[in-house]
């Protein structure tokens, strides 16, 4: 299969100096078309900056990055509109618009990638009523609970049909019975939007889903 | 979504309406004070102008006409009755001297003007009543009888036959005249020449000014010149007495008001930029969110100019149209100039606009890696530049 994120010598060092940190080390990385990965390790084991990278947030002090097959250059290119276009965000703290309904949430999404807004509120809907959600379209995030604001910000991930999508730590506010939900959506998606998907992750029961795990130490890959 | 901002904006109503309010009061009170500046120099120039005269000669220096001490001695006018250059018989004596009438027991601010009936000066008919007794003799008699009559300008709420108190003399008003304030609405009272010098100067020969009008043979600026070459005199054409009436009287008074206003602008754009910068700080996990999942730099500026463009252009608005309320309600004249308040009020939006624009390009340098901390409503203000990240590779 393809890889569609592939990682070649990563390294982040955060600081300069004595006090330099170096966050992710000589990391290379192949993630495959279609694969449910968990990268998991200990707190401060640099998961997070991980899937930054990956994700076109941070970008390395060295290595190669190719996304689809594109190699990345940090210096020319545009790297907002690589996560705009092919790579989905789902975050541990959801971070939805509070002043936007959960329709509007997903909609921003598409609205950052230039859809037409018609469009865009049609396949929002068609999204937020396949992950359960169509009786709480209009319903502002303090309006929902921890499992639907989850639901939501998945769902607004893969508003833009994205490549990849990294979800960091997304059960970790949810209690054990909408995470083994959440998980299940997460897996059916998958299937259905033929979507590659990878996920930070303490929680040992999501291991059992994943078709490979990660293990990060220290910013290495210790296996994989 | 075209009303993103819009939504970001209700979710906030209560920043942005109070923005939004303090714009137009400045606003406002920038164009209100232009108003009252305007109003002066409108004021200023009216008597000046209804009087018909060409030359006004001041003491030497006085300064001019209206500004500096001035007292001359009747016996001039003989001098000008035989100057070239003026038309004959027109020079006429002025007495025109801040006074505090009293009014129904009250104290009130009036500008008196002596003149000799039928001359330049005064006003030539009145709206209502008759107008003052003349005296009897054109030379000055100390023990002459002298009419304590007065002409009141129309506004100033006086009846025909009511006394006022000007020193220590009690005058009756006999006509009203038209209303011809002077700056800050002072009104103006018409007397005859002798009553003037009586009330005003102790009865003695002295007068403040003299006026005439120039032949059309020559230009006022000659004669003017001529009348100067004199010597105990100084002379002023028209123009160059309207300029100094407005340099004294409007414009030296008036610096600290255009101080002012400068600082109101300061204020207006302080005020959007604050805002602006308090909600960016606000905004700085949301902003990170938006560029995390995608944003460009240039949506998220948009989303912020449209805001501050927003506020800034309805606080302007409002601002413009309640600053003619306020001049219609004012207790002075204010006159409100139409092109200048568009200019102004442009000039305000830029000011508004450009330094809500200052602090929304901070706005564009939030680091997306913020998304992966925190809660959105919950940031701290520590976290806008990110200094931990490499924040200059992912600009964009």
């Amino acid at each position: 299969m393809a890889a569609i994120v592939e990682g070649i010598g990563l390294t982040k060092r955060f600081g300069i100096g004595d006090a330099a940190v170096t966050a992710i080390d000589s990391v290379d990385i192949r993630i495959e078309e279609r694969e449910l990965v968990m990268i998991v390790g200990d707190s401060g084991c640099g998961k997070t900056t991980l899937i930054s990278l990956l994700g076109c947030i941070l970008t390395p002090d060295a290595g190669e990055l190719r996304i689809d097959g594109d190699m990345i250059d940090p210096i020319n290119h545009d790297l907002s509109s690589v996560r705009r276009d092919k790579i989905g965000f789902v975050f541990q703290m959801f971070h939805l618009l509070p002043y936007l309904t959960a329709l509007e949430n997903v909609m921003v999404a598409m609205d950052i990638a230039k859809t037409k807004e018609a469009e865009a509120e049609k396949r929002a809907i068609e999204l937020l009523t396949r992950v359960g959600l169509s009786e709480r379209l209009h319903h502002r995030p303090a309006q929902l609970s921890g499992g639907e604001k989850q639901r939501v910000s998945f769902t607004r991930a893969l508003a833009n049909r994205p490549k990849i999508i990294f979800a960091d730590e997304p059960t970790a506010n949810l209690d054990s019975r909408q995470s083994d939900n959440l998980m299940d959506l997460i897996e059916e998606l998958r299937q259905e939007h033929q979507t590659t998907i990878a996920i930070v992750t303490h929680h040992e029961g999501l291991r059992e889903n994943a078709d490979r795990i990660i293990h990060l130490k220290d910013g290495r890959i210790i296996s994989a | 979504m075209k009303a993103l901002f819009l939504k970001d904006m209700r979710y906030r109503q209560a920043r942005v309406v109070l923005t939004t309010l303090g714009i137009t009061m400045l606003i406002s009170l920038i164009l209100l004070l232009g108003g009252i500046m305007n109003g002066m120099r409108i004021q200023a120039q009216q008597y000046v102008n209804s009087t018909g005269a060409d030359i006004w000669i001041s003491a030497e220096g006085s300064g001019g006409a209206f500004i500096g001490f001035s007292l001359l001695e009747e016996e001039l006018m003989a001098f000008l009755g035989s100057s070239p250059g003026l038309v004959e018989n027109s020079a006429s004596p002025l007495i025109f001297a801040q006074a505090r009438p009293t009014v129904n027991g009250k104290p009130t601010k009036a500008m008196v003007v002596g003149y000799t009936l039928g001359n330049l000066g005064g006003p030539k008919q009145v709206v209502e009543g008759r107008m003052f007794t003349p005296r009897k003799y054109m030379d000055y008699r100390p023990e002459d009888h002298v009419p304590y009559e007065v002409i009141v300008d129309e506004k100033m709420g006086l009846e025909i036959g009511e006394k006022i108190t000007i020193s220590k003399d009690e005058v009756r008003v006999v006509g009203k005249a038209k209303s011809l304030m002077f700056v800050l609405d002072t009104p103006l009272l018409f007397m005859d020449i002798r009553a003037a010098q009586r009330v005003l100067l102790e009865n003695t020969p002295y007068i403040n000014m003299m006026v005439a009008k120039t032949d059309s043979k020559y230009t006022p600026d000659e004669v003017a010149a001529n009348l100067d070459a004199f010597g105990a005199i100084e002379a002023r054409t028209l123009e160059h007495t309207l300029s100094d009436i407005m340099e004294y009287w409007v414009d030296q008074p008036m610096k600290a008001v255009q101080f002012l206003r400068v600082m109101l602008w300061l204020v207006a754009g302080l005020l959007v930029g604050m805002i602006t910068y308090v909600t960016m700080l606000e905004k700085t996990q949301e902003i990170g969110v938006l560029k995390a999942i995608g944003a460009s730099n240039s949506y998220v500026m948009t989303l912020l100019l449209k805001q501050v463009a927003l506020i800034s252009v309805i606080g302007v608005g409002i601002g413009f149209c309640l600053s003619y309320i306020f001049a219609a309600a004012a207790p002075i004249f204010v006159k409100i100039n139409l092109v200048e308040s568009v200019i102004v009020a442009c000039i305000s939006l830029i000011v508004c606009c450009g330094s809500g624009y200052l602090a929304a390009r901070k706005g564009i340098k939030v680091d997306p890696m913020i998304a992966f901390r925190g809660e959105i409503d919950s940031t701290p203000i520590r976290n806008v530049d990110m200094p931990t990240t490499n924040v200059a590779l992912i600009g964009n």
